[in-house]
């Protein structure tokens, strides 16, 4: 278990970290706001945490801590200035805002290292810090998925409508989803780029929005369980399959297109699926006996 | 790789780690005595490398270059009678986390002796610390930025470009040239760091005058307007700094424009990269690591025997990959002893005296090398030393 | 008047790829995220069949084109319809298509990126562009064809669709797919034609990008596809004259910046562009309004 545990902490690490970024984009989705601006904000707190370590000289968690409230505090005021757009519309202006964050670190200077990007900013950081970090972030997602606060974030997606005629605060709803996914951005770039050392400004592009948004949609869009099947699903799918060596990518490919065709509520539907059915022939069976004794 | 077979490998590797121990233990003695653990009969090298990709080239290149010097060492029982090395190929697939993640298993592979590291600037930085605290000796091939070689355990076999680009500024001020234009992608990092630093601190030191620099984007990919532009002031030459696309269209869009002056770039255009260009890519100037025009005896022999093997021209990721393996086996030699430690140390001995090899003769700066290089003209679809 | 003419070439080039996106999107409301790959494809299979024999411009294009329409029927027979098939309505559909999309994009990606070990790629044609001179400026034949035929199919489909009636029918769809379908308009039939044409279109961008940039590389369809994007949200979902202006202002806008010598801030002014005309009109340029509640 330990040589397993050895092994793989990379992946194990890594499963963690795209975790905290699928939620980046799944928190808004869920409140019914189309934005990537979770991918911006990877790439905020990851400068952010290493700019404080590498120039300001700051230790680990504090850098993150900067770099996970600066990200909040930027994709805040950007939903405070795009809140009015819809969908897709929505969808642009945050791909916008992300590659804009992209091209300031490119031309940042010194501060950012420019295209070259910062490196040495290897932060300790281990394992049972990254998954205390997830449990702290589950935990407040949990508490927004479940009962009444549940069926309000539901309705604000569903029915904006209804929604505002049961008293609750749509767009206040709206910028919230806002905060909450870039901390979490934040905390997943910052907690990514000093576990790697390095951050350059090619790694926050439109790649890491369709990783993002792949692991969601295959893994369940709707709860927090579904983002975390993704991120096992697209940080173990490489391992698992390198057997068939270059056409890798092909298999991949392939896998994801059969993904979105058969699981219309991905991995979480399709699991939930079963238990229901399973749980109804159970009940079936009782059923049965029963009347078989009656 | 399936979890069956992935089980299976972890536990030969510990049964081979017991094994070790046992003999150890057996021969405490003897192996106390010379102060190193000799050479084994197996040397285990793990390759991590794109194979995959859009940087696959680098990493499929350095395979075969590494394949045929491990024949060739085999052979020639370089490393004495009937040693073999088992090249390891780890697959990064253009991914940082895929190289980290590649890199751990190797490191924790006791088995592994020595790695050759990832080819692109940002898999190295990430993974150079990591292998400093394992402390396992690490060759990077390419991988040109900062950030990569930062310790005792790491090296690099690929000179980076800007330690070599003289030549092609050297050529220039040969040939009369007073002004030059600059395009660079200024997203690349090397060709940015070039672009604005190292290319005009070698014009000024000249005479040469920068009449106009031009930065792009990675996505830049029509360059009609810029080539005009530099049509319009016609400098005496044009340093071209792009990646492999971009120089194909802005060599032909230049012609277009009517510019038809010397125009020099990078090793990016070697490995046949700008073969599309046409004639267009006729009498381009640029310096490289490595070409089979090299007329030195050691790379002559190399492309002579990589033509040999398969049948194609070697391309300067051959070269690398070559050199690399080579560089590790010279140091088992060195050190007599092919545990990491001594793979270490008997790499900074080596570097310290340098050695030949495909690239010609190398030098290291602490544990990076430096070659001469050559400059080479491309003329009607393959490369010939410039005049 | 020279850079005027550059605006025009390099936004008849945008907007060639585009067209077919633009056409699938606004119509049966399918974001196909394998359009560039599919336009990268067709060029690769083009420079394939040169590479075994020399061939004349026509011949390179029909190839393409044909590769192309063949390519996105297939994506629409084997991934989209299904997935259509599977979900309550579009809206369901509408994430599970775009993930879709990315699955089989890998595919052809990684087929070209094995073959040429991802170096630039052109064709081997008897045809050479000549250099014109047109009231003193200088204009490639290759370029004359890219600017007629843009602004032709451009303007072709926009009528297209405005007028006939089919482009009623696809219209319909675009507006209310279950009412269309009510009404008697075959949404399979047309949804297929409508890809294999919108693939003609990604083959024929193909074919003649490969021979105005001389080589694309198998990662240029991706670089496109996220600009395709912005011209097609900038323009105004579901609006063919408005992708057409949308082409020719990202075009114009990344010229001037490139004429000002800032190079490495294209991407953040011409998307910074799209994000406040967003802000200003939040239905693009030419948008309907949104019908839908989100």
């Amino acid at each position: 278990m330990s040589d397993w545990y050895a092994m793989n902490v990379v992946l194990i690490q890594t499963t963690l970290t795209t975790l905290l970024l699928a939620l980046s984009i799944q928190v808004p989705i869920r409140f019914g706001v189309f934005s990537f601006a979770g991918v911006g904000a990877f790439g905020i707190g990851g400068y952010t945490a290493a700019i404080a370590m590498v120039h300001l000289g700051w230790t680990t968690w504090p850098s993150v801590a900067l770099g996970a409230v600066l990200a909040g505090v930027v994709v805040f005021a950007l939903g405070l200035v795009v809140q009015r757009l819809t969908g897709l519309y929505m969808g642009m202006a945050t791909i916008a805002f992300t590659l804009i964050v992209s091209v300031v670190a490119v031309n940042g200077g010194e501060l950012t290292g420019g295209p070259g990007g910062l490196f040495g900013a290897l932060g300790e950081i281990d394992t049972g810090h990254i998954l205390a970090v997830v449990v702290v972030v589950v935990a407040v997602l949990v508490w927004t998925e479940a009962k009444g606060m549940g069926r309000r974030v539901d309705t604000v997606r569903e029915d904006p409508e209804l929604a505002t005629a049961m008293g609750i605060d749509v767009a206040r709803y709206r910028l919230a989803s806002f905060a909450i996914s870039g901390v979490i951005g934040g905390l997943a770039g910052a907690i990514t780029t000093l576990l790697r050392s390095t951050i350059t400004p090619a790694e926050v592009n439109f790649h890491m929005v369709v990783l993002a948004l792949t692991a969601i949609i295959v893994g369940g869009a709707r709860s927090w369980l579904g983002a975390f099947i993704g991120a096992v699903i697209f940080v173990w799918l490489p391992t698992v399959i390198s057997f068939v060596q270059e056409w890798e990518k092909v298999v991949y490919g392939f896998l994801v297109a059969v993904a979105a065709i058969y699981l219309p509520n991905g991995v979480l539907g399709l699991i939930k699926d079963l238990v229901h059915r399973l749980r109804t022939r159970q009940e079936r069976a009782r059923m049965a006996v029963l009347q078989e004794k009656g | 790789m399936g979890s069956a077979a992935r089980k299976r490998r972890t536990l030969l590797a510990g049964l081979a780690v017991s094994a070790v121990v046992a003999t150890a233990a057996c021969g405490g003695p003897e192996a106390g005595g010379s102060g190193g653990g000799g050479i084994e009969k197996t040397i285990k090298i793990a390759q991590v490398q794109d194979q995959t990709g859009p940087i696959a080239y680098a990493g499929l290149g350095a395979s075969e270059g590494a394949e045929l010097a491990i024949e060739e060492i085999e052979q020639q029982n370089f490393l004495g009678e009937g040693v073999k090395i088992e090249l390891q190929k780890l697959d990064t697939a253009g991914e940082i986390e895929r190289a980290s993640s590649e890199m751990n298993k190797a490191m924790g592979d006791r088995d592994v002796d020595a790695i050759i590291g990832p080819a692109a600037t940002q898999q190295a930085a990430a993974v150079a610390p990591l292998v400093g605290r394992q402390k396992v000796p690490t060759v990077f091939t390419q991988a040109g930025g900062q950030g990569v070689v930062i310790n005792d355990y790491t090296f690099r076999v690929t000179p980076p470009m800007e330690s070599y680009y003289e030549l092609a500024v050297d050529y220039l001020d040969k040939k009369g040239v007073k002004t030059i234009s600059v395009l660079y992608n200024a997203t690349f990092p090397t060709f940015a760091e070039l672009g604005e630093k190292r290319v005009p601190q070698m014009a000024k030191d000249r005479g040469i005058e920068i009449v106009q620099s031009l930065p792009v984007q990675m996505t830049t990919q029509d360059f009609a307007g810029q080539s005009q532009q530099i049509a319009r002031k016609n400098p005496d030459a044009l340093v071209m700094l792009l990646i492999a696309p971009q120089s194909v269209t802005a060599l032909r869009q230049l012609k277009d424009a009517g510019y038809d002056n010397l125009i020099v770039a990078t090793s990016v255009q070697a490995a046949g990269n700008i073969k599309e260009a046409g004639d267009a890519a006729n009498g381009l100037v640029y310096p490289v690591p490595f070409s089979t025009a090299m007329d030195g005896e050691s790379s002559a022999a190399f492309t002579e025997a990589f033509r040999k093997k398969f049948n194609k021209d070697p391309d300067p990721y051959a070269a690398d990959g070559y050199d690399a393996m080579w560089f590790i086996a010279r140091a088992i030699k060195a050190s007599g002893d092919s545990s990491r430690e001594g793979i270490r140390k008997g790499l900074a001995q080596v570097a310290k005296e340098g050695f030949t090899g495909a690239m010609g003769n190398l030098t290291f700066e602490g544990n990076d090398a430096r070659i001469e290089g050559a400059l080479v003209q491309w003329q009607d679809g393959k490369e010939i030393l410039a005049q | 008047m020279q850079d005027l003419l550059n605006v025009v070439t390099l936004g008849s080039i945008y907007l060639l790829f585009a067209l077919g996106m633009a056409l699938v999107w606004g119509t049966i409301g399918i974001l196909n995220f394998a359009h560039g790959a599919t336009f990268m494809f067709s060029a690769f299979v083009g420079h394939l069949v040169t590479r075994e024999t020399e061939l004349p411009f026509l011949p390179v294009v029909a190839v393409s084109v044909l590769v192309g329409a063949a390519i996105a029927a297939l994506t629409q027979l084997l991934a989209f319809q299904p997935i259509l098939k599977r979900s309550k309505n579009q809206h369901a559909a509408e994430m599970r298509i775009l993930i879709g999309g990315i699955g089989v994009a890998a595919i052809p990606l990684a087929l070209a990126q094995h073959q040429t070990r991802s170096s630039p790629f052109g064709f081997n044609s008897s045809y050479d562009a000549e250099v014109m001179d047109v009231f003193g400026l200088r204009l490639t034949t290759t370029s004359a064809v890219i600017i007629v035929s843009g602004l032709a199919i451009g303007i072709g489909l926009t009528v297209w669709v405005r007028r006939s009636r089919q482009g009623l029918a696809l219209r319909a769809i675009g507006v209310d797919a279950e009412t269309a379908a009510g009404m008697g308009v075959n949404r399979t039939a047309l949804a297929f034609g409508t890809m294999a044409t919108a693939g003609a279109l990604a083959g024929l961008a193909g074919a003649l990008l490969t021979f105005q940039l001389g080589a694309i590389a198998p990662e240029t369809g991706d670089q496109l596809l996220i600009k395709a994007f912005a011209i097609i949200v900038l323009g105004g979902l579901g609006s063919m004259a408005g992708t057409v202006i949308g082409a020719y202002v990202l075009a114009g806008a990344e010229t001037l910046v490139l004429n000002l010598n800032y190079g490495t801030w294209v991407d953040a002014v011409s998307f910074g562009l799209i994000f406040l005309i967003l802000l200003a009109r939040p239905q693009g340029l030419l948008g309907r309004k949104e019908v839908r509640r989100t």
